[in-house]
């Protein structure tokens, strides 16, 4: 038998169900959506855990609403879905630039945003897009939802601030309005790649004057951050080629990324900053 | 080919499609996977945790169940413990007291009832060993060669010498000097290593499974097993893909099978998955090349001085051979009197490599294309006039003194690619490091030019002697037709329908009454391993004459039979004879079948009496016949990330006769694929513990649709005058010189030389911004 | 573990699951139904060569587990794309085309061709690469897989 069939897997139809389920340590499971993370994981030699409880299609989680000034993205909605969401790409446009380089095709129609959130991984190519738009994440449980800020989300490599007993129900993510968004990844190759170093970037211009500017990483620490020192050199500044010079550099000096298989620490350093040069360069 | 044959099937030259499509793309064909065997064990194989030391002991967990598992160790070989490979060096198993080499060793094979129960008691073995320092790659034996060239521990050495090199030094005007290397390479292969090994009532064994060389196992495993040749029986399932990588390791692995199968009376089968077949199965060897030349300022080489070595790992298994084609393919390519190449295997702690397509001549092609263009760089010539210039046509003598007596493509795959590739052109519109106008990329590019010697080295043709039948028989629809009898086995390239082509145009007879049944020692001759871009040249001239044997024998019997003695032809499925009413074949041969029993032509190939070589001296005529190649790159490189893409490949080649365009095209995309993510992304190092890095598809980065290049091929053909129907070698060369040809176009578009691929954004950005310097 | 019991429809035909929840569906498809043209390459859900399509999406069997399909999930795998109209198409030109080398990626591409003409049935050549940007072939190059797809999609009867 192999490892996954181990698994005591649960499959709660609705989300109250689901989180009836992960309020007790006896009943709770790893949270399981469309697998293209953890049944990785698992195939590969992370041990798989006892139990699991299915996310996968909840009803609750599937949905893309749009608000005045901000969209609502359900967990459970796949990266696909969001590529094919004319709405989403109007209001959060690197977000679906990001979901389109998610693996491929087959990739896509499984991994779910809030998938790609949970597993945190620093590599993980959403993230970037969803921190820029400085929005939250709406975590629910049965005492009630609440709701965290994505910049204190990630905390530290591989964890999330979610508590046990939540599960992550929706991405809360303002509009981009006139700002400009920008998302590029540098990939082992063109598709089914993770990432060497990708950015996404949102920043609004008036009148030649950099009004705000947020602008992530992934892949260089390990957490997806946003490179605040950039970003407050940035605010009020006019885009001019010294200044584009300065935030290359200032993100290259601010940046602490590691050696792994995918890439070195070196060309990590510099090429944070050449995207950093990239996203003003392309306002 | 006599007159009589071509006149009315004519395949051969046609892009007739596969024999074996339709059943894979429909999923109906069965891939040793895909085969219910009932009653089986599955095998799994229990390794060394450490790269180097002596096996103390082998401790099975006595807190586990070990009812109706079966362990073998290397008391449990019958014979003598080694695999015979090119040295009888290599134990089948360690065993105890006894070295342990490189890291994931088999030290024993245990078989139980599900694969998952043998993977859990092959982790319930504790091995005790006392560790030795090991030296883990090539990188360190190098270090030591240079240091100190006596304590470099080879396992085989060769040297190539032509004229007088320090006269050729003396004459020259100029010198260059370079090192080149590349790391491993992983075949790849879509399906993982996979076989079953039945043990015999007779005492002997059937091993079945996904196996490139049914005949090596044959040959390789009498020691061990202490069985005779005719004893050990290999039948080949469909392969899916292989690449070399299923050459010499299913040796291994039907010894791995053999021994718990001969212990338990069962069959035991052995199947991979990616991890395992990423982490212990031989790869490309990294090589280090240095090359020293000296030229007139009018550009003549004058002196070829190269020092090569290969990584050959652990054990030398196949790698003299490696090597040997390595040194070959060094200078090749090229006019130039004095020559002297030094090739060595050097041997590390690693897992053995072995072949992968090419075989030693892509790393030795990698050095001298690279170096080709920095001599050119030196003179202030173009690499194409440079090339054009000195390179090695009909009438010159190779480094071992070979004549290139035959009409060949050199010349003709030179200026084809030039002028499809509209290279001079854009050699002007090349970045050389800075942006020109309107460009928003580095652009360059580049171009290789380089041989590929066809079957066995020197003389092993004339001595391996390949034979094969072509056999009369009842076809699994019960009517009469004709079965091919070879050992080459279909892997992806092409061969089932390449030779039934081969065949058909031999036998004058639709294809419709052929079969390539696949390769079973116990059916097929010794027509020898798939291998060394030798099928289509030597087994396909076995098969054509065999055809013709087989012909001449068909329309003997008709003749006698159906038309009183009058001379009968087969032409176009019929027996014909003047005056008479034409007979269909099917008529004929199931009279044949049915009077005479069986009936089938056979041939064993000769090479020609010209071909001499001295092994010792490494003197004479080392391939009996080369195809030959040009390949263009352009490169784009992003100046903001330095990512590079490769927009455009051209490959004009010269494989003699075209038998199929399809496939041969086929085979050319593909293998440039391969060189192309040898080239850019294909990674692969060893950690401090001795195991690769990249063991799994998410970090051995191979090539998807979205990264290739539009490609160009186009075929010259100049065929093989001595071996009908005239096709050389194909399978290997489309991997030998796309990475030069794109390391060359990177300098044309960055103004620096990369000397070691992969040459990813990592080492562009290293070449251009971290002060680590190429030189030109 | 756990069990589940469940209704499909695989390939046009009904069919009654049951297995354990975190069952690969490529495992179940192939073990269970001995539909084994559907292939493992990598058991990570890289190399494609398992790629089925599960309501109309292609996925990756081998990283999805059977208790995630509900009820009335209609799955297609290479051995029923044969009875497509655009899957005999798309395997013919396989065929035509010289897009088939070993064989072992093929079902795979074949399944994500079939995908990918669905959802659009006159794709660009760069469409035709992003749709198979998930399938690993060593062989070809992909060259004249691409152009098979080109070639199925140019016999796709014309709607509208």
């Amino acid at each position: 038998m192999k490892t996954t069939e181990k698994i005591d897997i649960r499959f709660p139809k609705t989300l109250a169900e689901a989180l009836r389920l992960q309020a007790r340590e006896e009943t709770r499971g790893k949270l399981l959506a469309g697998g293209t993370d953890l049944m990785v994981q698992w195939a590969s030699g992370v041990p798989a855990p006892g139990r699991a409880t299915s996310i996968w299609n909840l009803p609750e989680l599937s949905s893309i609403e749009i608000f005045p000034g901000h969209v609502e993205i359900g967990a459970g909605v796949t990266h696909a879905f969001l590529c094919d969401c004319p709405q989403i790409r109007a209001h959060v446009p690197a977000l679906v630039a990001a979901a389109a380089t998610v693996g491929a095709k087959q990739i896509q129609a499984r991994g779910t945003l809030g998938g790609n959130a949970a597993n945190a991984s620093p590599a993980g190519d959403t993230a970037p897009a969803l921190l820029v738009t400085g929005g939250s994440v709406v975590l629910a449980s049965l005492s009630g939802t609440r709701e965290i800020p994505l910049s204190q989300f990630w905390t530290a490599y591989r964890q999330i601030a979610a508590r046990p007993d939540e599960i992550i129900v929706a991405f809360r993510l303002p509009q981009k309005g006139k700002a400009r968004e920008r998302f590029r990844k540098i990939g082992t190759r063109r598709a089914q790649a993770i990432s060497k170093v990708m950015a996404a970037s949102r920043i609004l211009v008036e009148k030649g004057i950099i009004q705000s500017a947020a602008i992530a990483l992934g892949s260089v620490a390990p957490t997806p951050v946003r490179l605040g020192a950039v970003e407050s050199f940035l605010a009020g500044k006019s885009l001019s080629p010294a200044v584009i010079d300065e935030a290359e550099r200032l993100a290259q000096a601010t940046v602490q990324p590691i050696a792994d298989i995918r890439s070195s620490a070196e060309y990590r350093r510099w090429a944070s900053g050449r995207l950093v040069r990239d996203a003003l360069e392309n306002l | 080919m006599t007159k009589r044959t071509s006149q009315s099937i004519r395949l051969v030259g046609k892009g007739m499609p596969r024999v074996d499509a339709d059943g894979k793309v429909c999923g109906t064909t069965r891939y040793i996977n895909d085969i219910d065997y009932k009653g089986i064990l599955h095998g799994a194989v229990v390794r060394s945790p450490v790269p180097r030391g002596i096996l103390k002991a082998i401790v099975p967990d006595a807190a586990f169940d070990w009812t109706g598992i079966t362990l073998a160790t290397a008391k449990d070989i019958p014979g003598i413990n080694v695999v015979h490979m090119h040295d009888r060096t290599m134990p089948l198993l360690a065993e105890i007291g006894g070295e342990i080499r490189y890291r994931g060793e088999p030290v024993g094979v245990v078989a139980a009832k599900t694969p998952e129960l043998a993977a859990e008691a092959a982790r319930r073995i504790r091995l005790e060993i006392d560790e030795l320092p090991p030296l883990l790659t090539l990188e360190e034996a190098v270090a030591i060669f240079k240091s100190a060239p006596g304590q470099l521990d080879t396992m085989k050495e060769q040297d190539i010498v032509k004229g007088d090199i320090a006269k050729g030094f003396a004459e020259a005007d100029e010198i260059l000097e370079a090192e080149y290397r590349a790391g491993h390479q992983e075949q790849l292969y879509l399906e993982n290593q996979g076989l079953v090994v039945f043990p015999q009532k007779d005492g002997s064994i059937l091993s079945e499974g996904s196996i490139q060389c049914p005949y090596f196992p044959v040959h390789e495993l009498n020691d061990p097993l202490k069985l005779p040749p005719e004893k050990i029986r290999v039948r080949q399932t469909p392969i899916g893909g292989a690449f070399g990588g299923k050459e010499d390791y299913p040796t291994m692995l039907t010894g791995y099978a053999a021994l718990p199968a001969l212990k338990s009376g069962k069959p035991v089968k052995i199947t991979y998955e990616r991890n395992e077949d990423i982490l212990f199965t031989p790869k490309r060897h990294p090589v280090w090349v240095r090359y020293k030349t000296g030229f007139k300022k009018d550009g003549t080489l004058t002196a070829i001085e190269c020092d090569y070595i290969l990584d050959g790992g652990a054990y030398l298994t196949i790698s003299d051979v490696v090597m040997f084609r390595g040194i070959l393919h060094c200078a090749v390519a090229y006019r130039c009197d004095n020559v002297v190449i030094r090739g060595k295997v050097a041997r590390t702690n690693s897992m053995p490599c072995g072949a992968f397509r090419g075989f030693g001549a892509p790393q030795a092609i990698w050095g001298i294309e690279s170096h080709m263009d920095a001599i050119a760089a030196r003179l202030g010539k173009a690499p194409h006039e440079y090339r054009l210039q000195v390179h090695a046509r009909p009438g010159d003598r190779t480094p071992t003194g070979q004549l290139l007596t035959e009409e060949n493509g050199s010349t003709a795959c030179l200026k084809l690619a030039l002028r499809r590739s509209d290279f001079a052109k854009k050699l002007r519109q090349v970045s050389r490091g800075r942006l020109r106008k309107g460009q928003k990329k580095l652009y360059g590019v580049g171009m290789s030019f380089f041989a590929h010697g066809s079957a066995f080295t020197g003389d092993g043709e004339a001595k391996f002697k390949a034979k094969g039948r072509v056999e009369l028989a009842a076809l699994e629809n019960g009517k009469p037709g004709v079965n091919i009898r070879v050992s080459s086995t279909e892997m992806g390239q092409g061969v089932h329908t390449i030779f039934t082509q081969i065949a058909a145009d031999a036998l004058s007879l639709d294809p419709a009454f052929i079969r390539y049944p696949m390769a079973d020692t116990g059916l097929v001759p010794n027509s020898g391993p798939t291998v060394a871009s030798r099928t289509t040249m030597v087994v396909g001239n076995v098969v054509h004459r065999a055809s013709l044997d087989l012909k001449n024998q068909i329309e003997a019997f008709a003749s006698l039979r159906f038309f009183q003695g009058a001379p009968a032809e087969l032409r176009a499925s019929q027996l014909v004879a003047k005056g008479r009413k034409p007979l269909p074949f099917a008529k004929v041969a199931k009279a044949m079948l049915a009077e005479v029993g069986s009936a089938s032509g056979f041939f064993q190939f000769v090479l020609p009496d010209s071909i001499q070589w001295d092994q010792q001296t490494f003197k004479g005529d080392s391939y009996p016949g080369y195809s030959w190649s040009a390949n263009v790159a352009e490169v784009e490189i992003d100046p903001l990330t330095c990512e590079i893409s490769v927009p455009r490949v051209t490959a004009v080649i010269d494989i003699g006769r075209v038998i199929n365009p399809v496939t041969a095209s086929g085979q050319v995309e593909g293998g440039l694929t391969q060189a192309l993510g040898y080239a850019v992304m294909e990674k692969i190092g060893t950690g401090r513990n001795g195991l690769y890095d990249a063991a799994r598809l998410q970090t051995y980065i191979i090539p998807t649709a979205l990264d290739i290049p539009e490609y160009d091929v186009k075929f010259v053909e100049y065929p093989y005058s001595f071996a009908p129907p005239g096709g050389k070698g194909l399978g290997e060369l489309p991997m030998d010189g796309l990475a030069p040809a794109i390391a060359n176009a990177v300098e044309a578009a960055t103004g620096r030389r990369l000397r070691q691929i992969p040459i990813t954004p990592e080492a562009i950005f290293e070449a251009l911004h971290a002060g680590k310097k190429g030189t030109p | 573990m756990s069990t589940i019991k469940r209704t499909w429809k695989v390939n046009g035909k009904s069919v009654a699951v049951r297995a354990p929840a975190g069952r690969r569906l490529l495992d179940f498809l192939r073990e269970d139904l001995g539909l084994v043209g559907s292939k493992e390459g990598c058991g990570e859900g890289e190399c494609g060569a398992c790629t089925v399509i599960v309501d109309g999406e292609p996925v990756v069997s081998c990283i999805l587990p059977v208790g995630q399909l509900p009820d009335g999930t209609e799955i297609l795998t290479v051995e029923g794309i044969e009875k497509k109209r655009a899957g005999r198409l798309i395997q013919q030109a396989f065929v035509e085309c010289g897009a088939v080398q070993c064989g072992f990626c093929i079902p795979g591409m074949v399944v994500s061709s079939y995908a990918l003409l669905c959802r659009n049935p006159k794709p660009s050549v760069q469409a035709i690469r992003e749709g198979l940007a998930g399938n690993l072939c060593r062989c070809t190059g992909y060259t004249k897989i691409i152009q098979a797809v080109k070639l199925a999609a140019s016999r796709l009867p014309k709607r509208k």
